[in-house]
């Protein structure tokens, strides 16, 4: 097998006294999908940022193509092919479909001080590449971001990825905020990035989206790896108790039956957070 | 898409200002009749646009980048100010006078907005704070430079006739300025390249940083543009009027917002255009304007004129909506 | 606030160990120090207190910091000069509702009182202060109507940048009604708030109204800067000269339109005379028991026109005017 795109080796991150990250070991190879799993607090956000470079490493390294890489800045992971799709598609929601697709390196036309946005082009590009992940209904750049459903915001950002020469492409949660029609989208588009050959890192904790594009998974619980297998190892309640901490869905059951018996039938108090 | 039909045309930022700018007229022709439309009338009303709209464009920007700035109020003020002293107190020649305005500006601007960068601190906070520290400085400075809060100015008639001069039926020749300034900006923000990064800005601050636009030299200039453009208004209006007072111009603050959302951009950022400020300027001094033309008691004007304007906005919000909610019928 | 007391407590400190002379040790309270007309007092107050300090005594002049919280802290200014035991206040009563009771408490501990500047003979009789020294607003406005009249003027406006406020009120509707009784018309012109402190939205007012009413000949502004601006509309109106212009209060610009004929005349309270005399009167009835039989004493209206504005000039060169 090839080196891994990306690969994160021992990887530690602490806030201060507070670790929020232990030994994290994880790779994923071109035209693989390693689903991060993990409830709310596992650490999945810091470990996006540090992919992402927004924050750096408290020790352990980063490799990319069997070498060390570090970044200062988001722009230099940006640089060197990663690129982060968060939940809302971290797009403009005022801005036409062609201006979002070039914000920070506008196509220009013209001559010297007088060089103009070449808005046609522009539009032209988006469209067709947004069009190429299979979102037909796009077809005018002018349109404005925020007049599309979340899931073609979602695709949009990741056609833009895309044509930006992403390599390793993260999404923060996908599909969370989207129905099912408009998730299946997404799903499809991942699908679709996979086969070009993209490292995609899908970070979710909504099973059934993992398991259909996920080819490796990954459970994140309280900071570390707890478990690590690849497509077909686990069934879905298996993943699904992981997830909820090594407690199996039956033991919490049971548990609030428990409680339900000594307390004339009442459920336990919801405590919020 | 090469011809642009009517129904985009609606969807441009600008075209509920436009509407809203064509309905006041409207309203004023009626009630007021057509004295209204007068050369004369045309000059009185531009006259009061062009003093807003050179400032309302940078704020109006500002505003589409996410960002506040109260103290034009001031600026303005330091404008006059500053030039009165330099070359009406002192007598120095008038260039140094406009130099030393707006030099002033770039500084203010220059402040507001490395203080909005470095310190996070809301610029409605920050620019509070410089609207009131200049217009103490400028107090303090005149009463102990000349001992008194008011200067006189005598320009000389080259100066006059750049800044502080009527032509024809009574338009002022900051009227030409505002027109090009205007065109400027349109090409500025509409056409070069650096005009999608203000909406970037206004419309995600983290994203398009991540996309390398360096929004906090972007910031910075757009402070300064707004600073040096008030000081630019009030150096002509001292060349104009000949005294200057040291009170800021607080209503300016509310008339540049007011012309500015009028013009439909939006107060949370990301949204707007320079035509739809320009049209919105025009929209403000019509309203104002027109009120002497109509038989309304002018005790009213005030509810008129307040009356009046949330029309315009509310025109605004509706065709912004129109723009979203917007998409191509399945061919 | 904190400082200024702070300075005053050391004043009064000052002030205690300072009543040893026997001479008049007067107060007099005045408006912020970058408010151009309080130190045209202030030049009253300078001159009057060569007088005072002639015959060993001595003059204070407490000016407000700000004018924020205007009805409080021009009460609490009047309690810090009781505080430093003087034996004469000339205090300008702007408040009544606030000062009042502040301005008693002040004749309560022997204090002799005058008012000037702002207030009445009939508020002095009934708190129980000497006399009123100042001007009347209306009757400052009625001068302007008269001499509008007097020029010729028909048709006059009241140009009021500050609609509702009581003492601007006042002042057109003294011009109305001066106007009125002579047999010709006049009507404010009330600008919207969106205006105020703004030379572009008086001047362009002003000629719109001009060029919608062609029969207005008379107008009266309510301070010098607004004359400013309406002398540009009025000539962008194409009526510099035949629409007479007048204005309440003037600055230098005022003067020279004065002197070349673009303006008719300013109405001027004399606020130099209303600190000279107060200061001086309070002196003299402390130290020697005069007294002045008339009351009010108005300082104003005094009108600048064609005929004293070199005058004046000089007057205001030194900052007596």
């Amino acid at each position: 097998m090839t080196a891994p795109i990306i690969e994160l080796r021992n990887i530690n991150k602490s806030f201060g006294p507070i670790d929020v990250l232990h030994d994290i070991n994880i790779k994923v190879h071109a035209g693989e999908v390693l689903c991060l799993l993990g409830d709310n607090g596992a650490g999945k956000s810091t470990l996006i940022k540090i992919l992402s470079g927004v924050h750096k490493p408290s020790s352990g390294s980063i490799l990319m193509d069997d070498a060390a890489v570090a970044f200062s800045t988001p722009r230099e992971a940006t640089d060197r092919g990663i690129a982060t799709v968060h939940q809302f598609g971290g797009t403009f929601p005022l801005m036409s479909i062609g201006r979002s697709f070039f914000v920070g390196v506008e196509p220009t036309k013209g001559w010297g001080p007088f060089r103009i946005f070449d808005r046609k082009k522009a539009n032209e590009i988006a469209v067709k590449a947004v069009r190429d992940f299979g979102i037909t209904r796009i077809d005018d750049g002018d349109r404005l971001v925020g007049g599309l459903s979340g899931g073609e915001r979602q695709s949009l950002a990741i056609a833009r990825a895309v044509h930006f020469g992403a390599r390793v492409l993260i999404l923060d949660e996908p599909t969370a905020a989207l129905g099912v029609k408009q998730a299946t989208h997404v799903l499809r588009i991942v699908n679709e990035a996979k086969k070009r050959g993209l490292a995609v890192i899908f970070i979710t904790h909504q099973v059934m989206h993992a398991m259909a594009v996920g080819d490796h998974f990954a459970v994140l619980i309280r900071g570390s790896v707890a478990a690590d297998f690849r497509k077909g190892e686990k069934s879905r309640e298996e993943i699904t108790d992981l997830m909820a901490g090594g407690e199996t869905i039956a033991d919490l059951e049971k548990e609030i039956e428990n409680y339900m018996a000594s307390h004339d039938g009442h459920p336990p108090p919801v405590t919020p957070g | 898409m090469t011809s642009m039909p009517l129904a985009s045309i609606f969807r441009r930022p600008e075209a509920g200002s436009l509407v809203g700018l064509l309905m006041v007229v409207a309203f004023f022709v009626v009630t007021g009749g057509v004295e209204f439309l007068y050369l004369s009338s045309v000059g009185s009303w531009l006259s009061r646009a062009a003093n807003l709209g050179i400032i309302a464009i940078p704020v109006g920007l500002l505003m589409i980048s996410g960002e506040l700035d109260l103290s034009v109020g001031s600026m303005i003020t330091a404008g006059s100010m500053i030039t009165a002293l330099v070359s009406g107190f002192y007598g120095l020649p008038i260039i140094v006078g406009i130099m030393a305005a707006l030099g002033f500006g770039i500084l203010v601007g220059m402040l507001n907005g490395y203080l909005v960068v470095r310190t996070h601190v809301p610029s409605f906070i920050v620019t509070l704070g410089t609207l009131f520290a200049v217009a103490g400085l400028l107090l303090g400075l005149n009463i102990v430079l000349t001992g008194t809060t008011t200067v006189t100015l005598m320009a000389p008639e080259l100066a006059k006739t750049l800044f502080g001069k009527y032509f024809g039926q009574g338009f002022q020749v900051l009227i030409i300025w505002w027109i090009v300034i205007t065109a400027a900006f349109v090409f500025f923000v509409h056409y070069s390249p650096y005009g999608n990064w203000i909406f970037a800005i206004g419309g995600d601050k983290v994203s398009a940083r991540n996309s390398g636009i360096p929004t906090e030299r972007m910031t910075i200039l757009l402070f300064v543009l707004s600073a040096v453009s008030a000081a630019f208004v009030g150096m002509s209006q001292a060349i104009l009027f000949q005294a200057v007072q040291a009170t800021p111009q607080m209503t300016l603050i509310f008339n540049t917002i007011i012309a500015v959302v009028v013009g439909g951009v939006l107060l949370t950022g990301g949204f707007g255009s320079v035509i739809g400020i320009f049209f919105g300027t025009i929209t403000f001094a019509v309203v104002t304007q027109g009120i002497y033309y109509t038989s309304f008691d002018q005790t009213w004007s005030n509810l008129i004129i307040g009356v009046l304007l949330l029309g315009a906005v509310l025109m605004n919000n509706t065709f912004r909506k129109m723009a979203l909610t917007y998409a191509p019928k399945k061919k | 606030m904190k400082t200024l007391k702070k300075m005053m407590a050391t004043a009064a400190v000052l002030a205690v160990s300072a009543t040893a002379a026997l001479a008049a040790d007067i107060a007099v309270i005045g408006g912020k120090n970058d408010d151009a007309f309080w130190n045209k007092i202030k030049k009253g107050v300078d001159d009057a207190r060569l007088v005072v300090e002639a015959n060993g005594g001595k003059v204070n002049y407490l000016r407000m910091q700000s004018y924020d919280n205007f009805a409080a802290d021009s009460a609490e200014i009047i309690r810090t000069a009781i505080s430093q035991k003087p034996q004469g206040l000339a205090v300008p009563d702007w408040v009544y509702d606030s000062q009042d009771p502040a301005i008693k408490e002040a004749i309560a501990a022997g204090i002799k009182v005058i008012l000037f500047n702002a207030g009445t003979w009939d508020k002095a009789k009934e708190l129980g202060a000497l006399n009123y020294i100042g001007s009347d607003e209306y009757v400052a406005g009625r001068a302007g109507g008269e001499y509008l009249v007097k020029q010729g003027a028909k048709n006059g406006i009241c140009i009021n940048t500050l609609p509702g406020t009581a003492n601007i009120e006042a002042r057109c509707k003294g011009m109305i009604d001066a106007m009125t009784e002579a047999g010709a018309k006049a009507e404010q012109l009330p600008l919207p708030s969106t205006s105020f402190g703004d030379p572009v939205a008086i001047a362009e007012a002003v000629k719109a109204t001009l060029t919608s009413k062609p029969e207005i000949d008379g107008a009266l502004a309510i301070g010098a800067g607004e004359a400013d601006a309406s002398a540009i509309g009025i000539a962008q109106a194409g009526k510099t000269g035949q629409v007479k212009l007048g204005c309440f209060d003037f600055n230098e610009a005022t003067l020279g339109r004065i002197k070349s004929g673009e303006q008719a005349f300013a109405i001027d309270q004399q606020p130099y005379l209303q600190s000279l005399l107060a200061i001086t009167l309070l002196a003299g009835h402390i130290d020697f028991g005069t007294d002045l039989p008339t009351r009010p004493v108005l300082t104003g209206p005094g009108i600048v026109d064609g005929s004293n504005v070199d005058a004046t000039i000089a007057g205001v060169k030194i900052g007596a005017r």
